[in-house]
């Protein structure tokens, strides 16, 4: 990690000769209170006072709603090649919990086997992190998910007439070297860094016990009346699947063109809230009620990758809270499995 | 030209290879199997599997869906699969001809049937219906290397006379003195003679020592709960007795994450476990 600082009034210089230079991708206000992460054009587009935004910016870009992954030909022989693309684009303006959210992404994308449609569109995305102001149902610090320690190219912090920068890859220090006029951070930089993140952590207002709950959850699992309390209302919509900046579940399914010569294999989101996801040919469902599949969710986001990568999938952005229709809060539902077997 | 389109497939754990079926046999009403072997000479040389893998098999244009492998892995000139018409692409399969090309990815799954930690124990297999098919490649391989093994039975429950698989193989088998055969129907017709009821049944004749005897256990899921508590009674140990689960699989590369239980990726993990691996592991059986 590289530590520098740039003054605020070669800020603009900077973007404008990034979004020049790059296809660049930042925040745009859509509405009073929502942002989304399009290409910019122009700097006024840019808007990078946000509180919300509904699609994770990263999972938007690396991970497409439908992505083609094989194109064939079917004809006298069949011939096969995939569909990989990618192409270099920044990424500005990404806050912590989302880059730790993409961090998860990377890490499952190239466990055990490679995902090239993703991990090569990664590869060329700069990520440039920003903090932008949590909303009242980010309990992003108690998922350790609050602050970004890796995966963005560089890091932006405002601190008064000034940016504190986090440089964490070559590629970051270059485009610093080439476009920013910067200087080292002294130590009243660092200083003046400290206060502000304990300032920041101070505007997370949202805490969830989440300390036990690897070992609380056994016991819950078996515990139908708890579940049946919490997934009450569920409409296994699948909003909350939709939202999230580390859900990856997908279909694939053949396309055929309309010539019937031409087909691709595309993978589409799935979710696994909606009943059709643990179904098997032959009619047995694995998951047949919402109870199972909410739990599953649950056991998801908060246990299995624990026991995986070391770290939950859950970032804690609260994105899934804002937007179930059935007001269906996992904060509060880690804080019931917490209640309920306390003593 | 050749070489690229293979430089390129190993980018992509999505692109499927093409194969050709190059018979098919009706073995029940519901049930055919296919033999199938890469167009690529060298692919098909170079396919190897273990028993209780399994592969992805597409029907362009139609779909992709996981099948396990039946054949004896030994078998270079091709390998089989035995498919029930049960949904989009096992129905597209049944429909298709001898002859007919479809893709292959595979094989799948770091589970699989132990044969080598099996070899100088007594093996007994039981399956349900279809879990018949993965075990054919363990049997045949077994029956291959027989002398490697001690005492081999075999437990079957199929749902009625006509449903059982493999019939050929099995009159084989009851000919031999080094294997032994239980077939067990639910529901008999006119001329049954067999064994009647859920292979469950079967198990407490079962006399191998638990400390020498591997299991491996295969069929639909409701099977498992019952055939487990069958063979607790029997102190068979959990560490040596091998399930073989079923989810369903969009990938079969452990991305989909539709076939996942807890921390375990039937299609990466498994598709075989041993009980001690998800005994505790809460909705796994």
């Amino acid at each position: 990690m590289l530590y520098k600082v740039m003054d605020k009034n070669s800020y603009q210089d900077f973007i404008k000769a990034l979004i020049s230079n790059y296809e660049f991708i930042g925040p745009v206000r859509k509405d009073k209170s929502v942002n989304d992460f399009v290409p910019i054009k122009d700097i006024s587009e840019l808007d990078t006072n946000y509180m919300k935004t509904t699609i994770p910016p990263a999972k938007k870009l690396l991970f497409y709603p439908a992505e083609k992954l094989v194109n064939y030909e079917v004809g006298k022989t069949i011939s096969v090649k995939p569909v990989v693309e990618s192409k270099e684009r920044i990424l500005f303006g990404v806050n912590a919990w989302d880059i730790n959210g993409m961090n998860f992404l990377d890490e499952f994308f190239t466990t055990d086997f490679i995902d090239e449609n993703y991990i090569s569109k990664r590869k060329n995305l700069i990520v440039i992190g920003m903090d932008s102001q949590p909303t009242e149902t980010n309990f992003s610090p108690s998922m350790g998910a609050d602050y970004a320690k890796s995966g963005f190219d560089m890091y932006l912090t405002e601190l008064g007439d000034k940016y504190f920068l986090r440089i964490g890859t070559a590629r970051g220090n270059e485009i610093i070297q080439r476009y920013a006029k910067v200087r080292d951070a002294s130590a009243e930089d660092f200083k003046e860094y400290d206060k502000y993140l304990d300032d920041y952590r101070m505007k997370f207002k949202l805490d969830v016990d989440i300390k036990n709950f690897y070992d609380n959850f056994e016991l819950i699992y078996n515990n139908e009346e708890f579940w049946k309390k919490v997934a009450k209302d569920c409409y296994s919509c699948g909003s909350c699947n939709l939202v999230c900046p580390t859900c990856f579940c997908f279909n694939v399914k053949d396309d055929m063109e309309l010539n019937l010569k031409e087909g691709n294999k595309i993978r589409e989101w799935d979710s696994c809230m909606i009943p059709e996801y643990g179904l098997v040919a032959g009619g047995h469902n694995f998951r047949p009620n919402k109870e199972n599949r909410l739990k599953q969710r649950y056991r998801c986001k908060l246990k299995t990758f624990v026991e995986k990568f070391g770290r939950y999938s859950c970032v804690g952005c609260g994105r899934c809270i804002e937007t179930c229709l059935a007001r269906i809060n996992i904060a509060e539902d880690i804080n019931s499995v917490k209640k309920e077997v306390s003593v | 030209m050749v070489l690229k389109a293979k430089e390129e497939n190993k980018n992509s754990i999505y692109v499927p290879d093409i194969a050709r079926i190059s018979r098919i046999e009706k073995v029940s009403p519901t049930e055919k199997l296919f033999n199938v072997a890469f167009e690529d000479e060298e692919k098909q040389n170079n396919f190897k599997f273990l028993p209780g893998q399994f592969i992805e098999l597409t029907v362009f244009g139609l779909g992709e869906a996981p099948f396990c492998l039946a054949s004896n892995p030994n078998n270079k000139e091709f390998f089989e699969l035995c498919v029930r018409n049960a949904g989009n692409v096992s129905g597209a399969l049944h429909r298709m001809e001898e002859g007919s090309r479809i893709g292959i990815r595979g094989p799948f799954g770091r589970g699989y049937f132990p044969f080598e930690k099996m070899r100088n124990h007594n093996v007994l297999l039981i399956a349900g219906g279809l879990g018949m098919v993965p075990l054919m490649s363990l049997i045949k391989y077994i029956m291959q290397y027989r002398e490697d093994y001690k005492e081999l039975m075999i437990i079957y429950g199929a749902v009625n006379p006509s449903s059982i698989l493999f019939r050929n193989d099995i009159g084989y088998w009851s000919n031999r003195d080094d294997i032994s055969t239980c077939v067990s129907v639910d529901n008999p017709d006119d001329k049954w003679t067999g064994e009647i009821g859920v292979c469950t049944k079967l198990i407490p004749r079962v006399n191998f020592p638990p400390e020498d005897t591997y299991v491996v256990v295969c069929g639909p899921p409701v099977m498992y709960k019952y055939v487990i508590m069958e063979l607790e009674k029997k102190n068979f140990k959990p560490e040596n007795i091998y399930l073989s689960l079923e989810r369903r699989m969009e990938c079969g590369v452990g991305k989909c994450n539709h076939c996942h239980i807890g921390n375990k990726l039937v299609c990466v993990d498994g598709p075989v476990f041993s009980l001690w691996e998800i005994m505790n592991l809460k909705e796994a059986i």
